[in-house]
């Protein structure tokens, strides 16, 4: 630790810290556009500019570039300091086509918001002297460029060659004609390509998939947990559900990086990125159905529960509980899984339930963020117990199987869709089981031929808690009301518990959450609370070591 | 002379099997006692700048930096040309005081025949055992590489120099850290050397430091290469002794001034030193302190002369278009207040000046003076600043007009 002094203000601050870093942990704000605390120093914006006074001597320094020392004096507000950010700001704008109205990063481009801060300058030069660049370049499949808007601050070009090494991006030519563009003949295109976006300060790098469909001041966002894959990046839901009329029915309006140092740091994959899609897909399932319930009013959730409660009972009485099977869903929350499973090994005693099927889809993983299982919660489930432990009972392929060879006659599947690992006509003789209960999210083949069908909340449609590949265990919040009938699974198996004789007094994700702790050894201590913002190791696991995200392979 | 059998029948490497004889700390040390100081502009010790690379970080290299881009300043074309020996000696000299495993030779670009005078002289010394493998019989092993220039004035800055020569953009590293004697090439420390500070080495060595010293001013060591340009009846590079009367080699030596017009001013270290009235000139001696109490520097002793005849706003307008077109583009004053004052300048020249563009442009200037990553910053804000300064009126006459 060594104490320094910004602006009259005395603070301790850790050692090889920059002055930027310094002021933040002081509560001070030093402007800056090249420097991110993500990606080497740069050095070149000159608008973290401060008077610095050491040994007695004053400097005007850059304070991305400069260590905190013992004894440093640090003043943000001198003359020259001052002076310095208007002029950047002022050079920064001299050649800036000032289109803000029809660009997409009004509201949150760090010119917009330094020139009020800091600038407030007249322009001196008139509209026809500005030096024109290139606009709507084209740079890949996620990206679009405006070259006049780009403050040529190198933050893009440093993440394309530090983290993805993937090195697209340039710049070109020199003094003002210097100019931001793709190598010749390449596109910008890596799992990782949307991250320049959110680097760019101004409005030069915007996103093909958010550009021009809402203006950000429309924009609500809560702190949540991608669920693309087991990793767990966290991020920030962007919403919008003021103008259903803009989009059809889009809530979600994009997903953004939210700072996790263990986890993701300030990235995300694309395939993260674009995920939300689903959640407002035209596909989702919105209400409860029965098969008993054709040509009759809407079904309500309790009929469909009735049925099943009596399809479970009757199975148990003629065949015993290996007559039952629930294969969950590793894309479920800590707390879906943990009714789940109380309801069904503990209450019930079924036998045979699994969240895995060997032919799940798997996706790309690198040494990066991305993980090849897609799931978000594996880890969870095997904690809470979701697993065939035990000889004699079934893995989920082994229970597809049973359900086929009629040993199982009533089968619980979450989200899977088995059409896709069962030949057409095997798929449809599940049909032809006692009872088989779905619970979806999605429009699938498995809603033709399921007894009943419940549809269930989105991931950003409810609160929960999962727990990443590492065992670190992640909060998402709710953004916004689920759509028509569907609600979290863990309420349904709660309502289900119900026809079954079992209580659950949890009322909230919350709730379920402490019940959780108390009973599952490897939540212990755990509490909601502390799992904002950064997410808490399980009990016993060890923090895994901070590891700087890197390219495998770098430039150099 | 560039040939090695005729360099040795003058004694070339001699000075070179005597340092091998030294201990590195002692060559440093001798060339310290010589006050040799650079000649790539900033004038800095040459030893100084050798004993501050660190002691248990190798490799390390040694840099002659041969780009020679600073307008009016041709001088180190002379000696790749005429004297690529005594550069090579003084280079290695250089490397066994800092005990560095190569040097690089970073000629501009645009000198073909300089490089491939170096490129032969560098064969002829490594078939005679003078580079390459434990050289001159002693165990001291160090080889010798040209590299084009980029063609940009930036690459002529050391940092931007070792950028190009890392196969980038040449684009200057910022101070501190990247101190090459530190943190140089390859992130290793590099001593980036002018030509001409180089082959001075031979003569600390020849004539013995204080021999050496004595030729100059007490400050300044041994001699300079002054390259003589503009209204002037005998321009060229002339060697001097450091300290040496700026008029005597103006009205003597370079011949006095074009049609005996009035000398109006000077332009002492190249393009980016601040200009001299006729007045502040008369009578100073050439070297970095005399300069710079006279309010300029000596930078690479590119003397440029200009008469009454020539318009200073011009000679603005020139030295603008060359830094715009030359800012690597980097830092936001220096890429965007180049190209700013550029335009004010032109459109005063234009007849379409405002009278608040004088004070815009200084305050431009003053904007980019020291404000940014290298030198580049005030090299192209002290000219301006100092011509608007002391030819106000001139500009002021653009105005009214
Ligand atoms: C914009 C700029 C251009 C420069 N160009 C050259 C050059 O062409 N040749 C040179 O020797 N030094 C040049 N320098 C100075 C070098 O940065 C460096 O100081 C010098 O090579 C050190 O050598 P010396 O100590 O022997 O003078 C330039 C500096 C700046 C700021
Ligand atoms: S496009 Fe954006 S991030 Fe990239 S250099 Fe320009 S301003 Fe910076
Ligand atoms: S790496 Fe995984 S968790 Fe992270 S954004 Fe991509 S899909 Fe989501
Ligand atoms: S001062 Fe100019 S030349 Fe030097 S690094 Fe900055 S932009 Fe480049």
């Amino acid at each position: 630790m060594s104490r320094i002094e910004i602006d009259g203000k005395s603070v301790d601050v850790p050692p090889n810290i920059n002055l930027i870093e310094a002021a933040r942990a002081a509560g001070i704000e030093i402007p800056h556009y090249c420097y991110h605390p993500g990606l080497s120093v740069a050095g070149s914006c000159r608008m973290c500019q401060l008077e610095v006074e050491q040994n007695g001597r004053k400097a005007l320094v850059i304070g991305c570039a400069t260590t905190a020392a013992e004894g440093m004096k640090i003043s943000t507000t001198a003359e020259r300091v001052l002076k310095q950010r208007q002029m950047v700001l002022e050079f920064l704008l001299q050649n800036h086509p000032l289109d803000c109205p029809i660009c997409d990063d009004a509201g949150e481009c760090e010119l917009q918001n330094y020139y009020m801060k800091y600038g407030l300058h007249d322009s001196r030069v008139e509209l026809a002297e500005k030096y024109r660049k290139h606009k709507v370049i084209d740079l890949g499949p996620t990206v679009v460029l405006d070259s006049e808007r780009c403050v040529l601050c190198s933050r893009c070009v440093r993440f394309l060659q530090e983290i993805t090494g993937t090195g697209e991006l340039g710049i070109f030519g020199q003094g003002m004609d210097s100019e931001l563009l793709t190598i010749p003949s390449v596109r910008l295109d890596n799992p990782y390509s949307g991250c320049v976006v959110d680097l760019c300060p101004v409005g030069a790098l915007t996103d093909k998939d958010f550009r021009f469909k809402r203006r950000v001041w429309y924009l609500k966002k809560v702190p949540s947990v991608c669920q693309a894959c087991s990793r767990g990046c966290n991020i920030e839901i962007y919403y919008d559900i003021r103008h259903p009329y803009k989009g059809p029915g889009r809530r979600i309006q994009r997903l953004k990086p939210r700072y996790n140092h263990f986890v993701n740091e300030w990235w995300i994959c694309d395939r993260g990125r674009y995920s939300y899609h689903a959640v407002d897909a035209p596909d989702r399932l919105t209400t409860v159905q029965t098969r008993s319930s054709n040509g009759d009013s809407a079904p309500n959730i309790k009929r469909v529960l009735q049925e099943a409660a009596r399809a479970i009972k009757n199975a148990k009485e003629k065949h015993g509980t290996k007559s039952i099977a629930v294969l969950g869903s590793a894309n479920s929350s800590n707390e879906d899984l943990y009714v789940l499973h109380r309801l069904f090994t503990q209450h019930l005693g079924v036998h045979h339930f699994d969240v895995s099927l060997k032919s799940e889809p798997s996706g790309e993983e690198d040494e990066i963020l991305r993980k090849a299982d897609l799931a978000p919660n594996r880890r969870g489930a095997l904690e809470i117990g979701l697993r065939p432990a035990a000889s004699g009972k079934f893995s989920g392929d082994n229970i597809i199987r049973a359900a086929l060879a009629h040993e199982i006659y009533v089968l619980i599947v979450v989200r899977h869709d088995l059409s896709l690992v069962l030949r057409p006509e095997d798929f449809n003789r599940l049909g032809n089981l006692d009872h088989l209960l779905y619970l979806g999210e999605h429009e699938s083949p498995m809603v033709g031929i399921a007894h009943g069908v419940i549809p269930i909340a989105a991931w950003a449609e409810r609160d929960g808690s999962y727990t990443n590949f590492q065992g670190r265990v992640q909060r998402t919040t709710q953004a916004f009301p689920p759509l028509g009938q569907a609600r979290p699974e863990w309420e349904v198996w709660r309502l289900l518990g119900a026809e079954v004789g079992l209580t659950i007094k949890a009322k909230t994700a919350e709730e379920v959450f402490a019940e959780l702790t108390k009973n599952v050894a490897a939540f212990r201590g755990l509490t909601w609370e502390s799992l904002i913002p950064s997410g808490r190791m399980l009990a016993g696991v060890p923090e895994p070591p901070y590891r700087k995200v890197r390219t495998a392979r770098p430039l150099e | 002379m560039h040939r090695l059998s005729v360099a040795r029948q003058h004694g070339a490497y001699e000075m070179l099997q005597k340092a091998l004889t030294m201990e590195p700390a002692q060559v440093v040390e001798l060339v310290k006692a010589s006050g040799l100081r650079g000649h790539g502009g900033a004038g800095f010790s040459a030893s100084l700048k050798w004993s501050f690379v660190p002691k248990d970080k190798f490799p390390r290299y040694v840099i002659v930096n041969a780009d020679e881009s600073e307008p009016g300043t041709f001088k180190d074309r002379l000696i790749l040309e005429r004297d690529p020996h005594a550069l090579l000696e003084g280079a290695l000299i250089c490397a066994w005081a800092v005990q560095a495993e190569a040097i690089y030779i970073y000629i501009r670009g645009e000198y073909f025949y300089p490089t491939k005078i170096v490129n032969q002289a560098i064969e002829e010394a490594r078939a005679n055992g003078l580079l390459g493998e434990r050289i001159l019989g002693s165990d001291f092993t160090c080889n010798a590489h040209t590299h084009p220039g980029a063609g940009m004035y930036i690459c002529g800055e050391e940092t931007g120099l070792i950028e190009s020569l890392e196969g980038k953009k040449g684009q200057p590293r910022f101070k501190p850290p990247y101190y090459p004697a530190a943190i140089g090439l390859w992130q290793v420390p590099t001593i980036v050397n002018n030509v001409e500070t180089l082959a001075a080495v031979p003569w600390v060595f020849r004539l013995g430091p204080e021999e050496f010293a004595a030729l100059g001013t007490p400050k300044n060591g041994g001699t300079c290469l002054f390259s003589l340009s503009g209204c002037v009846n005998n321009p060229g590079v002339y060697e001097l002794p450091m300290g040496f009367p700026l008029d005597g080699l103006i009205h003597n030596l370079g011949g006095g001034i074009l049609e005996n017009r009035k000398l109006k001013a000077v332009i002492p270290g190249g393009s980016s030193s601040p200009i001299l009235t006729a007045k502040e000139a008369r009578g100073i001696r050439l070297d970095f302190e005399s300069v710079a109490a006279a309010g300029s520097m000596l930078g690479s002793a590119a003397v440029m002369v200009v008469d009454e005849t020539i318009s200073i706003p011009r000679l603005l307008l020139w030295v603008l278009r060359f830094y715009a077109h030359e800012s690597c583009g980097q830092c936001t004053q220096c890429r965007e207040g180049t190209g700013w004052m550029l335009r004010l300048c032109k459109q005063l020249l234009e007849g379409k000046g405002k009278s608040r563009d004088l004070d815009d442009l200084y305050e431009i200037a003053d904007a980019v003076d020291g404000t940014t990553i290298c030198a580049f910053g005030p090299a192209v804000a002290w000219p301006t600043k100092s011509y608007l300064k002391k030819f106000r009126h001139e500009f002021e006459a653009l105005v009214r007009e």
